[in-house]
């Protein structure tokens, strides 16, 4: 693609374009290097076999990445930008999610059954921010840790509701077994189509039995096609954040970080700024749910209104970088690559096949306190990512309390905002007292 | 959402007003759910209130209490012991789980949380979070690889219960037209006695001095020679020796269920009694324990007589609870802007 950038300048587009590219270089680079991975994974695997697929995250964990890496990052805008940790951020997830299905199947009022997916994100987004705005309204009133708390309490009410509530299981099954895609066997095959809304012809099907070929370009297997596609509307969320960020608005954001008396005192009504900022955060919370079911077809309670689906995009923020935008993106990846390294997940790699298949057998048969080390490799490495991923969170926020967004772009960033606002979030870290922290390299 | 209002509700309702044996049966058991809240949420607040940690890891903590007690209980055999002996066993092992997490505490204190005492309060969630999660999936491992009530670590434990609860405890007594069974009557006195204990140490013992100092000025009472870290360490192992009692207790209650899913299933309605009561105040944490009690029991009754057929309006009643208050009165009953008290 940087060959690319240069020839952009040639005049066959509007020249901010090459512009913005040759700005945004990294970007760009990254965002190739997103798009040629699953490629580049068969490639390397097929090569390589099994130490490849050993270091590597599958694309199927890619995809997974791309939808809860956009809620991540939807949760930074909020509590990374504004300073209001928004503990039940899953609230808006599991809105999203649930939308989607509940409409496919024909359980909402007035929305038919077998509604476009591309309406239902929208609606479910849309709804995601009225919800927002009620919660917001009696949530601002606090601010700090009962902030958190009023806004964990909501969501959890949601997660019990969502949990017992008949409604959204039509027939006799549970609830908390959760919703899937044409539960009455009446409604047709979920198809979700991503692309432009209500143009039949700008749309690509995404989900396991999705299409092979974007746009007339065959690429082949389905879910290489739902990586692309959904990746790209979380680049596109993604650069909206960005941009309203660096946005005069965005920058109120910050003053009330820092200082909200000061934003008051300025002159901002700063009310309006949160709920702003709560509503944008909470309609991409809800797209990132509804591109999470886009692919699965189903969604159960556990993985959407929990209290952990919160966590767990709080520690990919802190891992990545907290007030980076990007940084949980990335955060998620790294958890998520860890994981799936120290811990196999279902038929996934990582390190345990690749030991059971290199070591000799003599030293997997060796007996220790009566189980042999093959049996504990399987018992301690088999779906068990979280223990590490615990870890590896505590040792971020003990030593690398910015994330590495943030330290990468402390140490080699150049002049800019990103800059400022990690040399912000280290300055306030260390002169809330007299005695510097450990923060170790930073 | 609560599409179910019947119109048996309107009779029953009827029945609960003008039934003493009803009114009573929701009040005693109100009153043996209170004591457990009490226990497991009066560690949060005396942490929260001295050094401003919102702990985390204090479900992880009960959780840790009731398998160790469940192990104990299975492993000495207590239930083949006689009302006295299993339990006279019964308060050896509470103690022994005390003494066991306060060192788990203290090592935690020592090692991790101490490093973040200059950092904003959010790290401190954030570190105690990362605590919780680390020492769930360690506890899965252990359930799935000793093969703990068959490896399932998502299902309830009650072996322990069901081998070792003495039929004295279980069963209901009748006096008059109150009824209630042993376990509410020795889980109240329990809530009781670790009412009085706290409030002896926070009022009668110099460490409880040192606290209330601390609790009061740190900087002053550093000046004036309380050692505050050696405080803080002291508050944190009692907080989690607390969390693991409760625990324990927990272990016998039908209503619980051991299992990993425990640590939570206690810390949030934890955060709710410690907020409702205001954040680091003793007093109002005993307030809302019973006010959450009595809803709690209020709510299972409902659900149990048929008013209303919504299996966890327990729960979605004490986050209503939460958000309610946070309305009204934003910090809690008891609560100060800024530092907590006791009193």
């Amino acid at each position: 693609m940087s060959a690319e950038t240069q020839q952009v300048d040639s005049g066959r587009f509007p020249s901010w374009i090459g512009q913005y590219l040759r700005d945004h270089l990294l970007l760009a680079v990254i965002v190739v290097l997103f798009a040629v991975y699953p490629f580049l994974y068969d490639f390397l695997t097929g090569q390589f076999g099994l130490t490849a697929q050993m270091i590597l995250p599958r694309t199927r964990t890619m995809l997974t990445i791309l939808a809860l890496g956009l809620f991540a990052m939807s949760f930074d805008f909020i509590s990374g930008y504004t300073g209001y940790l928004s503990f039940g951020h899953a609230a808006f997830f599991g809105i999203g999610a649930y939308l989607v299905l509940l409409g496919h199947n024909g359980q909402l009022p007035v929305v038919p059954a077998e509604t476009s997916f591309m309406l239902l994100l929208l609606i479910g987004a849309l709804i995601a921010v009225v919800a927002a705005f009620l919660i917001g309204l009696i949530s601002f009133r606090l601010s700090g840790v009962y902030f958190a708390m009023i806004t964990l309490g909501i969501a959890e009410m949601m997660y019990v509701a969502s949990n017992n509530w008949a409604f959204l299981t039509p027939g006799e099954s549970d609830p908390t077994e959760g919703v899937a895609a044409g539960s009455p066997s009446e409604i047709g095959f979920f198809e979700p189509a991503l692309g432009v809304p209500f143009v039949e012809s700008l749309q690509v099907e995404i989900g396991p039995f999705g299409d092979e070929e974007i746009f007339g370009i065959a690429v082949g297997d389905p879910q290489i096609v739902s990586y692309l596609m959904i990746g790209a509307v979380v680049l596109l969320c993604y650069l909206t954040m960005k941009r309203i960020i660096h946005s005069p608005f965005g920058r109120v954001m910050i003053a009330i970080r820092e200082n909200e008396e000061r934003a008051k005192a300025i002159g901002y009504n700063v009310f309006y700024y949160k709920m702003g900022a709560f509503m944008i955060s909470a309609f991409f919370g809800a797209v990132a749910g509804a591109l999470f079911v886009g692919y699965e077809g189903a969604i159960d309670p556990e993985n959407s209104f929990f209290f952990l689906v919160t966590g767990f995009a709080l520690v990919a923020a802190i891992i990545g970088g907290l007030g980076t935008l990007a940084g949980p993106f990335f955060g998620y990846i790294f958890l998520e690559g860890v994981e799936e390294f120290l811990s196999r997940e279902g038929g996934g790699g990582g390190l345990q096949p690749f030991l059971e298949q290199n070591l000799p057998g003599a030293i997997l048969d060796t007996d220790i306190l009566g189980l042999t080390i093959n049996e504990a490799l399987s018992a301690f490495m088999t779906g068990h990512g979280d223990f590490y991923a615990g870890i590896i969170f505590i040792i971020f926020v003990l030593y690398v309390p910015i994330g590495m967004l943030g330290t990468l772009r402390n140490r080699y960033g150049t002049d800019s905002l990103a800059k400022y606002v990690s040399a912000g979030v280290e300055k306030r870290l260390s002169s809330s007292d007299g005695e510097t922290p450990a923060t170790g390299d930073d | 959402m609560i599409d179910v209002l019947t119109p048996l509700a309107l009779a029953e309702t009827v029945d609960l007003l003008t039934s003493p044996s009803d009114i009573t049966g929701v009040l005693i058991e109100g009153l043996a759910k209170g004591s457990l809240y009490l226990m497991i949420a009066v560690g949060l607040t005396l942490i929260f209130g001295l050094m401003d940690v919102i702990n985390f890891a204090h479900g992880a903590f009960t959780m840790y209490g009731a398998y160790i007690a469940g192990v104990a209980v299975l492993a000495l055999g207590v239930g083949s012991m006689g009302f006295v002996g299993a339990l006279g066993t019964f308060f050896i092992i509470m103690i022994a789980v005390f003494v066991l997490l306060a060192v788990l505490g203290v090592i935690f204190e020592v090692t991790l949380i101490r490093k973040l005492y200059e950092y904003p309060p959010i790290f401190m969630i954030l570190l105690t979070f990362g605590i919780t999660i680390t020492m769930e999936e360690l506890m899965r491992m252990i359930v799935e690889f000793r093969d703990i009530n068959s490896g399932q670590w998502d299902i309830g434990w009650d072996a322990p219960r069901q081998s070792s609860l003495p039929s004295e405890l279980g069963g209901t007594t009748e006096i008059g037209f109150v009824n209630f069974t042993g376990l509410q009557l020795m889980q109240i006195s329990m809530g009781v006695a670790v009412l009085a204990g706290i409030w002896a140490f926070l009022n009668k013992t110099r460490y409880g001095l040192f606290v209330r100092a601390g609790v009061e000025d740190e900087e002053m009472a550093r000046a004036l020679g309380i050692d505050i870290n050696r405080t803080f360490t002291a508050v944190f192992a009692v907080g989690s020796g607390l969390a693991g009692m409760a625990g324990v207790m927990l272990m016998w209650d039908p209503l619980w269920d051991v299992n990993v899913p425990l640590a939570l299933a206690v810390l949030l309605p934890a955060f709710v009694i410690v907020i409702v009561g205001g954040l680091g105040s003793f007093k109002g944490t005993v307030v809302a324990s019973f006010l959450v009690g009595l809803i709690d029991a209020l709510g299972t009754w409902a659900f149990q007589t048929g008013v209303i057929q919504f299996t966890d309006i327990d729960q979605l009643m004490i986050f209503a609870i939460l958000v309610v208050m946070l309305i009204l009165r934003p910090r809690g009953l008891f609560g100060v802007k800024g530092q907590g008290d006791h009193g």
